[in-house]
């Protein structure tokens, strides 16, 4: 590029007078830049553009000048109007912030919640759970006595002075079956119901010693303690052990035909 | 907004970035008369002008952040926005419509209308003066191009001439008013 030809085509001029375009206009840019001729040349007509519009300068009616400021402060008005409501969205933003704290809120809610229905579950549970221990403890208490009765069965069983009398069912009542445990020394007789049909509550069962062909009566029982031993009254002879099915409460004499069980003693043997 | 402060350059374009209402009371005290000028020099209506005035500086308070002092004087960018403010005036549908009107006035040659009457006062001011000074030519490419604002291609079309051509022309003329504008 010759800089004499540059700066004599005018195309400096046209970018000063605001008549150039895009490209040319960043060429002359780019040229004054690395040209100190052609970037005194930008100046020089700058200078020159300015000195002679002022000096053709031409001025606006008076109140224009207020009517230009007043424009102007209204857009200023405006835009600090504007930063107001940007304050006050920064502002209410805080809200936004404490959406994080909204979170907190739900959370602590939700947890509360969780909270009252684990409790809640807590108790049902407790409540439950007492319920179930004092079942267990009546069951204990049951299982205890169970096992002490078995424990003194066992003790009669074990005791040589014991008999044991199986009783078998008879025809009536073919699966009937119990054992008595008839202390000869004490003339104690107890009774454990090993297979007897439930009666009706206006019945009962009656143990009877048969002595000389002879019955005597022992007392009535119940199954409902099944396999629980029952004191009965004592004899101090029996050749043989009867059960019958009696009115509740028991009668003097056996009625023979409702005969459950029968066993024999082994000392009649 | 007193101006009794007088600032530099660079002080002035540095206080109207942070929007200071003394620097801007200073610029219109300082630069409203020249760029009043242009614009009545293109507008060619007191009235217009005056609008266009108002429009300008409000521009110039939103667009000052734009202002590059590395690519021109600030009275460049001043007259530029001012300059283009005008065009986009008269290249209005009103304004046309409106200078219709007046042209059928000057054909009937009746000087009492308003209009008329800055014509005739722009013909006397500023570059339309020192215009008259440069060839036929080369005044009608400046007017179609710096006071109508039309492209290089535009007027290419409208004169039947080559883009070129143009351009070399226009550029001839503005490079002849370094020397009349001392």
């Amino acid at each position: 590029m010759n800089v004499n030809d540059y700066i004599s085509s005018g195309i400096v001029d046209s970018y000063v007078w605001g008549l150039a375009n895009e490209a040319d206009t960043k060429d002359v840019l780019q040229k004054a830049i690395s040209n100190p001729e052609i970037a005194a040349l930008l100046h020089e007509l700058e200078i020159k553009l300015e000195r002679f519009d002022m000096a053709n300068a031409v001025p606006p009616p008076a109140g224009l000048r207020e009517s230009v400021f007043r424009k102007i402060n209204a857009i200023k008005n405006h835009s600090s109007n504007h930063q107001n409501i940007i304050t006050m969205n920064q502002y209410s933003s805080q809200p936004a912030r404490s959406g994080g704290s909204r979170f907190l809120v739900a959370a602590c809610i939700v947890l509360l919640l969780g909270l009252a229905y684990l409790s809640y579950q807590f108790y049902t549970q407790k409540e439950s759970l007492e319920k179930d221990k004092e079942e267990l403890q009546a069951k204990l208490t049951t299982s205890d006595s169970i096992l002490n009765k078995i424990a003194e069965e066992q003790k009669m069983v074990s005791d040589p002075n014991v008999t044991v009398v199986n009783m078998v069912g008879t025809q009536v009542a073919p699966r009937s079956s119990a054992n008595i445990y008839w202390d000869s020394t004490s003339s104690s007789v107890f009774l454990v119901v090993k297979n007897m049909p439930k009666l009706t509550s206006d019945k009962q069962y009656q143990l009877w010693a048969l002595i000389d062909g002879k019955p005597k009566d022992l007392g009535v029982f119940d199954v409902n303690d099944e396999k629980v031993i029952l004191k009965m009254k004592n004899t101090q002879k029996a050749e043989a052990f009867a059960i019958t099915i009696e009115e509740k409460g028991g009668k003097p004499s056996p009625t023979l035909e409702k005969m459950q069980s029968m066993g024999k003693t082994k000392a009649a043997l | 907004m007193g101006t009794t402060k007088i600032y530099t350059e660079a002080d002035l374009i540095q206080n109207l970035k942070l929007r200071d209402d003394r620097a801007f009371g200073y610029l219109y005290d300082n630069y409203s008369g020249a760029l009043y000028s242009v614009i009545l020099q293109i507008v060619q209506d007191s009235d217009l002008a005056n609008d266009v005035l108002q429009e300008v500086f409000v521009n110039i308070w939103r667009k000052i952040d734009s202002y590059d002092d590395s690519k021109s004087r600030l009275y460049t960018w001043l007259v530029y926005i001012a300059r283009h403010a005008s065009i986009d005036l008269i290249r209005s549908r009103s304004y046309r419509n409106n200078a219709k009107n007046q042209s059928l006035n000057d054909d009937a040659h009746v000087s009492s209308v308003p209009g008329q009457v800055v014509q005739q006062h722009v013909d006397g001011i500023g570059l339309r003066k020192v215009m008259l000074n440069l060839k036929e030519e080369h005044r009608a490419l400046l007017e179609l191009s710096y006071f109508k604002g039309f492209t290089h291609e535009e007027i290419a079309v409208m004169e039947s001439l080559p883009v070129g051509t143009v351009k070399t022309r226009i550029r001839s003329a503005l490079k002849q008013l370094r020397d009349i504008l001392k």
